[in-house]
């Protein structure tokens, strides 16, 4: 970003001295709006899409394929329909919390894409505490989903909105606990920083440094799809007991705004994963003009961040719900020691080897392989035994 | 088991079965999908689709209704209603109505049970939504008719003839009481 | 310091909810999360079934069994025609039995299915109700054939059932069978063994054995709770004692003996033994007539019988006064689910709100069956 704001003051399209506070306040402004209205919205608005094709294809129906081509366009219906609709304040609930609680959950949404590391040249703010901005801010989510529980006046609201509450603080532990192994490997908060210490193969990737790191990575993913409010976790807005929970009393685009903060969460949980564990936009190096390097990089980046998305729909569409004391054993009981496990080991290992240990990285790349090929096996024996007719082809 | 061993245990089962269902899931995305997209995008009419005893919307053919009034007195929802007279001078008798409610009707095939002729049978009919409950009074008599005399040996109107034979197939498909059944129903 | 004042919520889990079986109301007393009792409202789905048969007579009543609970409609009327003939002394042909038995059995499938699938859907895992969805409509399917319609059978009648087996389709009921047997292996191992499913069941919601015998529960809920009662074994009706199938008792392997976890087993391990009775009943199926001779207007002569038949959700008792006209002069139904609502008080008090939808889950209610 420093670097673009400096090429346009030298490229003189701006006249001989531009003030350089306004230049850079202009430029970083236009490339945010660029990078929320043109990537992060519609990412929101797709991915409900994606979900639904997903999910439909996992239980045997097809999903939305009416509306366009696949039924692409089923999210701008969903979000005009959306938008056309009353706007309902219950009579007793507090307008003005009411009305704003909303924008606070949007914002949680909205802060982090600041410092998503889309490639090395394409970074909105590179800060150098990036993954602790990155935690503190998706904390913001409570406040926004406490004020919605409260200032709805519904005793069903409330209750799912102190659910929340408890588990995104709660889950804010273990996850903070399982970066602190990344940081500590790197020596860096840096999301760049992060990136450039692993390499663009498997065995060079956080993930598979060590195992200490490969069950953080998990405990990473679990407890950030619990802040994310997703199955196994999404008790806050259990569909079948509490209508929709803190939600219940919202209707039209202020819905929408909860619901698309919470799809587009998972753009953010895959980001933080493959910016810590899975090597960032690392690719070989198979180019020396730097616009082919940032495209490839860039693909790489959102191939391994979707696959993150997919994997979450894909658990939301396998496990059940997880009851609320449950949650709190799972966090306290279970993620917390082990995350300090995890945090001990990692210390250990780097002050054992504070270069890394490519070997370990080799076999613990092989050990996920191995998994891997366990569970493809298994899928083809529940394929064989089914003996129900196959279809490859992800389009109906 | 001890607590420890325990604790241990819960994590295990946790990852094995949360393997498990995924990859039952993973299998179902490869699987075709077993939804039907009725109704634009079927290779044929759903319609057309539907089993011979498919308890479809009612349908009446007055050329070969005897007047017997036997469905009337068997429908437990009183939705048919049948007008017929004999005329003391001629002994005709005439169909002046025959009106049935389906939106009264519930389905259930006691009528078509007991009609000796099949003149009253089910269709696979079943997209009767309409916008006004009158139009779903189906009115069937439209000028008075004459019942219809079922004669001693076969039926020779050519007219009569096709109709007579779909009504007799709903009559015979129904169980017959207490007698045996033709022989190729035996070995199903 | 004083302890802190706290004070009741009371919650109203509405007639219309995405989880109540059906048209339930419970009124919740809760402190924040912890139920102190569930009261449940019923009534909101009673259409005067019972009344009505005093108009229909005998045979017109039999499509309104149906709605007596549309989810296992062929054992409602199974239990209709057999109260009828018990009255007026017809004997159902060997066939006709066949039929029944076949019927009724494919039906406690589709009925089980659906009661594991929406058990599935109330903890949270919205995949195994389609998949359930999925192996009923084939069912559903294969009663179309049979009989014409997919919910409210009308299959028997009083001395048999309407139509005989149509041709080809004891085939396709068998490899229906062949196919569903590995397909209820996977659904086990996608939700039933699921470690998180087991956790939000086992230990909900235990009716001991003392209990269930007190408060007249029935059927897997009694089964679940260790009492093997069987209708279909201890008081024998129809042609059962022609099949060897065992009745499926709770265990308590997975917390207590009868929770909710027992029950849910109780009912995946029924469908394992309907499965067998049905293999058994397609391949012995005898020749001969499957309807006996019945007068029009069945008047039976004056008395009283009772009926009890083995329905997908426990003992379902019909009890018919005649008084020799071709109406009866009373008709009265005893459902599971009405009894299973009397208990719902008890057992809620202590559970959390979330753990009431999956009690309520687990002892299969059906709202028209409560409320007639």
């Amino acid at each position: 970003m420093q670097q673009l704001i400096e090429n346009i003051i030298a490229s003189g399209i701006l006249g001989k001295n531009p003030p350089y506070q306004i230049v850079a306040a202009v430029v970083i402004l236009i490339a945010c709006a660029v990078v929320i209205l043109v990537i992060a919205l519609p990412f929101a608005g797709i991915v409900t899409w994606a979900e639904r094709r997903v999910w439909a294809r996992i239980q045997s129906r097809i999903g939305p394929n009416r509306v366009g081509p696949q039924g692409f366009l089923q999210w701008l219906a969903d979000g005009i329909k959306l938008i056309c609709k009353e706007d309902i304040v219950p009579a007793d609930a507090d307008p003005h919390l009411f009305k704003f609680a909303p924008f606070l959950v949007m914002l949680a949404w909205i802060l982090p894409w600041a410092v998503m590391p889309f490639s090395s040249a394409l970074i909105l703010a590179d800060l150098n505490v990036g993954i602790l901005y990155m935690t503190g801010v998706t904390a913001i989510t409570v406040v926004g989903i406490l004020m919605a529980g409260w200032s709805s006046n519904d005793k069903w609201s409330l209750i799912g909105g102190i659910r929340s509450a408890a588990q995104i603080v709660s889950y804010e532990i273990p996850a903070g606990l399982s970066i602190f192994p990344v940081v500590m490997m790197t020596g860096t908060l840096s999301m760049e920083a992060i990136i450039r210490a692993q390499g663009w193969g498997p065995q060079h990737w956080f993930l598979f440094a060590n195992p200490f790191c490969f069950i953080a990575a998990s405990i990473l993913f679990i407890s950030a799809l619990a802040e994310g409010n997703r199955t196994p976790f999404d008790l806050p807005e259990a569909e079948s007991e509490l209508v929709a929970g803190f939600a219940t009393e919202y209707s039209g685009m202020r819905y929408s705004l909860f619901f698309m903060a919470e799809w587009g969460n998972l753009y953010i949980i895959g980001a933080i994963m493959t910016t810590l564990f899975l090597g960032g936009w690392q690719v070989p190096h198979v180019s020396s003009s730097p616009v082919v390097m940032n495209i490839l990089q860039l693909i790489v980046f959102n191939v391994k961040v979707l696959f993150l998305v997919f994997v979450s729909m894909w658990i939301r569409g396998t496990l059940p719900r997880i009851r609320i004391d449950q949650l709190m054993t799972v966090c306290w009981k279970y993620l917390v020691p082990i995350s300090f496990v995890n945090l001990i080991g990692t210390a250990v290992w780097v002050a054992l080897w504070p270069e890394g240990n490519a070997a370990a990285g080799y076999l613990m790349a092989a050990l996920g392989a191995a998994i891997l090929v366990l569970f493809v096996r298994r899928v083809i024996y529940y394929l064989k035994r089914a003996r129900m007719e196959l279809y490859f082809r992800p389009n109906i | 088991m001890s607590a420890a061993a325990e604790y241990f245990e819960n994590i295990k089962e946790t990852v094995r079965t949360v393997f498990e269902g995924m990859a039952v899931t993973a299998s179902h995305f490869v699987r075709k999908p077993y939804t039907v997209q009725y109704p634009d995008r079927m290779p044929r009419r759903v319609q057309d689709t539907l089993p011979f005893r498919y308890r479809g919307i009612l349908e009446v053919d007055l050329e070969i209704c005897t007047g017997c009034l036997a469905c009337e007195r068997a429908c437990p929802i009183d939705c048919i209603v049948i007008a017929c007279q004999k005329d003391a001078a001629t002994k005709i008798l005439t169909l002046a109505q025959f009106d049935i409610d389906i939106a009264k009707c519930m389905y259930c095939g006691l009528c078509s049970e007991v009609c000796p002729t099949g003149s009253i049978h089910h269709t696979s009919e079943f997209e009767g939504a309409d916008f006004s409950l009158e139009s779903l009074i189906r009115r069937f008599v439209t000028e008075p008719i004459a019942a219809y005399k079922p004669k001693k040996g076969p039926e020779t109107d050519p007219h009569i003839v096709p109709l007579l034979e779909r009504g007799m197939r709903h009559v015979d498909d129904y169980a017959v009481p207490g007698g045996d059944k033709p022989a190729e129903a035996k070995t199903a | 310091m004083s302890t802190l004042h706290t004070e009741e919520m009371t919650l109203n889990m509405g007639p219309q909810h995405p989880s109540t079986h059906g048209v339930l109301r419970f009124i919740l007393r809760a402190d924040g999360e912890v139920m102190r009792e569930a009261i449940p409202d019923v009534g909101y789905l009673h259409r005067s079934i019972e009344k009505i048969a005093e108009k229909v007579g005998y045979h017109g009543f039999m499509p309104y069994t149906d709605r007596v609970d549309y989810v296992s409609a062929m054992f409602t009327n199974q239990g209709w025609g057999m109260a009828c003939e018990k009255l007026a002394k017809i004997e159902v042909p060997r066939r006709g039995e066949y039929c029944r038995v076949i019927a009724a059995e494919f039906n406690r499938i589709a009925s089980h299915l659906l009661s594991a699938g929406t058990m599935g859907m109330d903890i949270g895992a919205f995949t195994p109700f389609v998949h359930a969805l999925r192996e009923r409509e084939m069912i559903n399917d294969l009663i179309e054939e049979l009989c014409g319609a997919r919910l409210t059978f009308n299959y028997m009648r009083i001395g048999g059932v309407a139509w005989d087996l149509p041709p080809g389709w004891r085939e396709k009921a068998l490899a229906y069978l062949d196919h569903f047997e590995p397909i209820l292996d996977e659904f086990n191992q996608l939700i039933s063994f699921n470690k998180i499913f087991v956790e939000r069941l086992a230990n909900i919601g235990v009716i001991t054995a003392e209990d269930a015998i007190n408060y007249n529960v029935v059927g897997p809920n009694l089964r679940a709770s260790g009492v093997k009662w069987d209708i279909r074994k201890d008081l024998p009706y129809s042609v059962y004692p022609d099949f060897e199938f065992d009745v499926p008792v709770g265990q308590g392997q997975w917390g207590t003996l009868g929770d909710s976890m027992d029950r849910y087993m109780v009912r995946i391990l029924e469908m394992k033994e309907s499965v067998k009775i049905l293999r058994q009943a397609l391949t012995a199926i005898p020749a001969g007539p499957v309807l006996a001779k019945v007068v029009r207007t069945l008047k039976p002569a004056a008395g009283e019988c009772q009926i009890r038949v083995e329905s997908a959700r426990g003992d379902m008792g019909w009890y018919v006064v005649s008084d020799g006209t071709g109406y009866p002069y009373r008709v009265r139904v005893r459902t599971g689910s009405f009894a299973a609502m009397g208990l719902i008080p008890k057992l809620s008090r202590g559970l959390m709100i979330a753990d009431l939808v999956a009690l309520i889950a687990s002892l299969d209610v059906i709202a028209p069956e409560i409320d007639r």
